[in-house]
């Protein structure tokens, strides 16, 4: 079941800018008219992951929204001195505790559409208040799937 | 958008939760169910002048009357329809009586269990086309709604109601009913169990209508009371109802559910709750307030007789999540909604927290989310029905008339899943 809300170009253009040409550090979306989901905020790529948690929140504690994040961390290599960056993609829904119960139901019955139309993330992320939401909440689920 | 979507931002859906205990009842887009009213209806045999017909009572007030002979049933079973006669005769009520709205003027959204059969939606979408006229249906799994309402459109939700308690993985939205794992133990059976410890106990339990006066007496001292006598040959079936009343709010104030597997000795030490019934004797509830729930949670302490829970609570979740792709299994474990009436019991949420705690595999991280209120897991799939009809996106995902009419009543499986 879903909501039958849609998904702009706006979202999908943005989307390809960070996946293929490394243009922003994430993206902010929103739910417009409760009808279709749109950009809301771009974050330059030398932003830091508190500002796009800044963004997240920014309508307050009775709104959700949902995030695109391009995230990096250093992963070692078991039984080598070796290090390489890893670059992953997460998506996440915002839907804190204190929203309301409509806002909460617009948010979640739509994420799958988002979901569809954004192809090639590597990681789904609900978040319902910060522990889930944290830089190293986030860390830790993107690392849970690497191999070690 | 073709011509055959349902363009009806013009007036509002109802809404209709269809449960064992209650049946929700309201416009789409408020609040607050309009109607929370008894699935139990009366049923009796009206003759006169050589005619005999079935009657139906059917309300609070109208089951409450004490009529010779009126039997109490329901039209549900297993969350399903299953006498189509009686449950015209609730929807007719429902419409008529107490929302006083056309059918043919609202789009209509019923709640369905995540273990629907096919031949049941599509007898329920051929009576609301053919015989109520509804311009647009939509048949939504209770399950999904709650799921939404708490903001977790990936999780596995534990809904503990009168007849049922099950766990049920939703997959963006979607149920995945191969996985839906279920036990016959809910609020019903936690009646029957209190019922039996008191009638063990001695403790007669009188509903308030039988009482005609009380006297005020010690604690645990035999009640002083007048029986008021009626001339009507009461049915058991009516009395049984009656009786489940005054057990469901003695499961609300005296019973909980121990934090840790039932140990006499440490539920000793917990306060004991007074409790009064309605003819007058009241007493202190102990040990027995843990002892009495301890087989929902645990079946191996159950007392033998009647339905009894197959599985355990936690047992039910494990079971399900296992039952699950392995790649969302963290998932699950990391979203467990907590919904249903049977769920506010005292010390549920909390308990199957422990239990859980200690199952949930040392990579995944356990998070049980549930509302805060108790009307809010009540009405929650109400609720969340009520927001999806009120969404302008939520137009075009109706079943109209005129699909119906071109595609049959199997259009239902395509379009509502
Ligand atoms: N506050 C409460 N504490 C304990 N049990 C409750 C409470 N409120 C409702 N119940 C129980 O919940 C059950 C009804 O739950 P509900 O989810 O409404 O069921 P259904 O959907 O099957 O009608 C009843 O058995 C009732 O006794
Ligand atoms: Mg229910």
């Amino acid at each position: 079941m879903a909501s039958g809300v849609t998904v702009s170009d706006a979202c999908k253009t943005t989307y390809e800018e960070i996946k293929k040409d490394k243009k922003h550090r994430y993206v902010i979306f929103f739910i417009k008219d409760e009808r279709q989901i749109d950009v809301e905020v771009i974050g330059a790529r030398d932003e830091e992951y508190d500002q796009f948690l800044q963004n997240l929140q920014a309508g307050g504690a009775g709104e959700c929204r949902y995030g695109l994040y391009d995230f990096e961390y250093m992963h070692q290599c078991q039984g080598t001195s070796e290090s390489s960056k890893k670059q992953k993609l997460f998506l996440m829904s915002w839907c804190p505790d204190t929203a309301k119960v409509k806002k909460k139901m617009l948010y979640s019955s739509s994420f799958d559409a988002l979901k569809k139309s954004l192809v090639g993330v590597q990681k789904y992320i609900q978040a319902t208040d910060l522990s889930e939401a944290s830089q190293e909440a986030v860390e830790e689920k993107l690392r849970a799937t690497d191999r070690q | 958008m073709s011509g055959a979507v349902y363009g009806g931002d013009e007036v509002g859906a109802l809404v209709f939760d269809i449960g064992h205990n209650t049946t929700r009842a309201g416009f789409g887009g408020e609040d607050s169910p309009k109607l929370d009213i008894p699935s139990t209806i009366g049923v009796w045999l009206d003759s006169h002048d050589d005619v005999t017909q079935k009657r139906y009572n059917i309300g609070i007030t109208s089951i409450n009357v004490r009529r010779s002979e009126m039997e109490l049933t329901t039209f549900l079973k297993d969350g399903m329809v299953e006498n189509w006669e009686i449950f015209e005769n609730f929807l007719d009520y429902i419409y008529t009586n107490a929302l006083r709205a056309i059918p043919n003027d609202h789009p209509l959204l019923i709640t369905e269990p995540p273990w629907v059969t096919h031949p049941k939606r599509e007898q329920l979408t051929e009576l609301m086309f053919e015989k109520y006229n509804v311009p647009a249906l939509y048949l939504a799994k209770n399950a999904s709604l709650a799921a939404f309402a708490n903001g977790r459109p990936t999780c596995l939700v534990v809904d503990s109601g009168a007849t049922h308690t099950s766990a049920v993985p939703v997959h963006d939205g979607f149920v995945l009913t191969q996985a839906v794992v279920k036990s016959p133990a809910g609020g019903d059976y936690l009646s029957a169990q209190c019922r039996n410890y008191l009638n063990e106990k001695g403790i007669e339990i009188v509903p308030p209508c039988m009482v005609a006066s009380k006297e005020i007496t010690k604690s645990e001292e035999a009640a002083n009371f007048k029986r008021r006598v009626y001339q009507a040959k009461l049915t058991d079936s009516w009395h049984n109802y009656m009786v489940r009343q005054v057990m469901q709010d003695f499961q609300a104030s005296v019973l909980q559910v121990s934090d840790n597997l039932y140990d006499e000795e440490v539920v000793k030490t917990m306060p004991a709750i007074h409790y009064e019934f309605p003819n007058g004797f009241h007493k202190d509830f102990g040990v027995e307030r843990f002892k009495i729930p301890e087989p929902l949670f645990n079946p191996v302490a159950g007392i033998k007789s009647g339905i009894q829970p197959t599985l355990g609570v936690g047992p039910l979740v494990t079971t399900s999540v296992g039952m699950c792709d392995i790649d969302i299994r963290p998932a699950m474990y990391g979203s467990v909604v907590v919904t249903g009436g049977n769920s506010n019991l005292q010390g549920f949420t909390e308990r199957l927290n422990r239990d859980l705690a200690a199952k949930t595999p040392p990579s995944m991280r356990l998070k049980i989310i549930s509302a805060p209120g108790a009307t809010e897991r009540k009405f929650g799939a109400w609720s969340g029905g009520s927001i999806l009809t009120s969404l302008g996106s939520f137009q075009q995902l109706w079943v109209s008339k005129q699909e119906y009419d071109d595609g049959g009543k199997a259009i239902v499986q395509s379009k509502c899943l």
